[in-house]
């Protein structure tokens, strides 16, 4: 059976924007069918992360590509943009598919 | 519901900005008059800005002010406001800004339905026209009660 990636939806407060693009990454996954479990956080949650990949605003990408607790990032510029979250998603897996 | 955390008092329509700082600190005032957040809640806004870019503009012309619960988050809360001429936030892709939506997330997951209304609201084009011809607070805080009561 394929595995299931772990991701962390994260911004600074951890409250407030990563909830909503959590919301909207939850609903593409579903529709279609991505092998990837969220949850939501502050930049500060990174301590002890051990899962596959962040997913946060694209403004927040490179102070958290830069971060060593960060194995990979993904930003999102539009969070209600489902197709964006979609190919980005989907490009992600396609390079870390094992 | 993101209706219930939303009134008439937190909504403002055509506000005059001089510049993204000037939006934010405008946009957020009645929220810290009517007891939702601190100025240090404010003052942490603009300093993520300053320290990490414009991740509080989500989407095209719109920023979601909002810091970090212990910054000073006294109760859930959103506000509505539109500026008369946009601003500059920086945003790469989502420049200039036009509305606003200033959030008070406290530390806890009891707003979590009412983010989910906020970012399904944003995601509906009628809305954005609708905001755009409303004339009072009120139409406003009645405008948001039926959209999501329609998505």
């Amino acid at each position: 059976m394929a595995r299931t990636y772990q991701a962390l939806v994260c911004c600074r407060a951890g409250i407030g924007s990563s909830m909503m693009l959590e919301a909207k990454c939850k609903q593409v996954i579903e529709e279609e069918g991505l092998p990837i479990k969220t949850r939501h956080g502050g930049i500060d949650q990174l301590s002890g992360f051990d899962g596959d990949l962040v997913i946060t605003m694209t403004d927040l990408v490179d102070a958290l590509v830069a971060d060593e607790r960060v194995p990979s990032a993904v930003g999102i510029s539009n969070i209600v943009d489902k197709d964006e979250i979609k190919q980005k998603l989907q490009a992600w897996l396609d390079e870390h598919a094992e | 519901m993101l209706s219930d955390f939303l009134a008439e008092e937190l909504v403002q329509l055509g506000v005059e900005a001089t510049d993204w700082e000037d939006a934010v600190i405008k946009a957020t005032r009645p929220l810290v008059e009517e007891g939702k957040i601190t100025e240090g809640y404010v003052e942490d806004i603009i300093l993520g800005v300053k320290d990490l870019g414009p991740y509080i503009v989500v989407a095209p012309h719109v920023a979601l002010p909002h810091a970090r619960p212990e910054s000073g988050a006294i109760e859930p809360a959103v506000g509505v406001v539109t500026l008369s001429e946009p601003v500059s936030f920086g945003s790469v892709s989502n420049d200039p800004v036009r509305y606003l939506f200033p959030l008070s997330a406290t530390d806890n997951d009891g707003h979590l339905g009412a983010l989910q209304s906020l970012v399904e609201i944003l995601s509906d084009d009628d809305f954005f026209a609708q905001l755009d011809s409303a004339k009072t607070p009120a139409e406003v805080v009645e405008l948001v009660r039926i959209t999501e009561g329609r998505l």
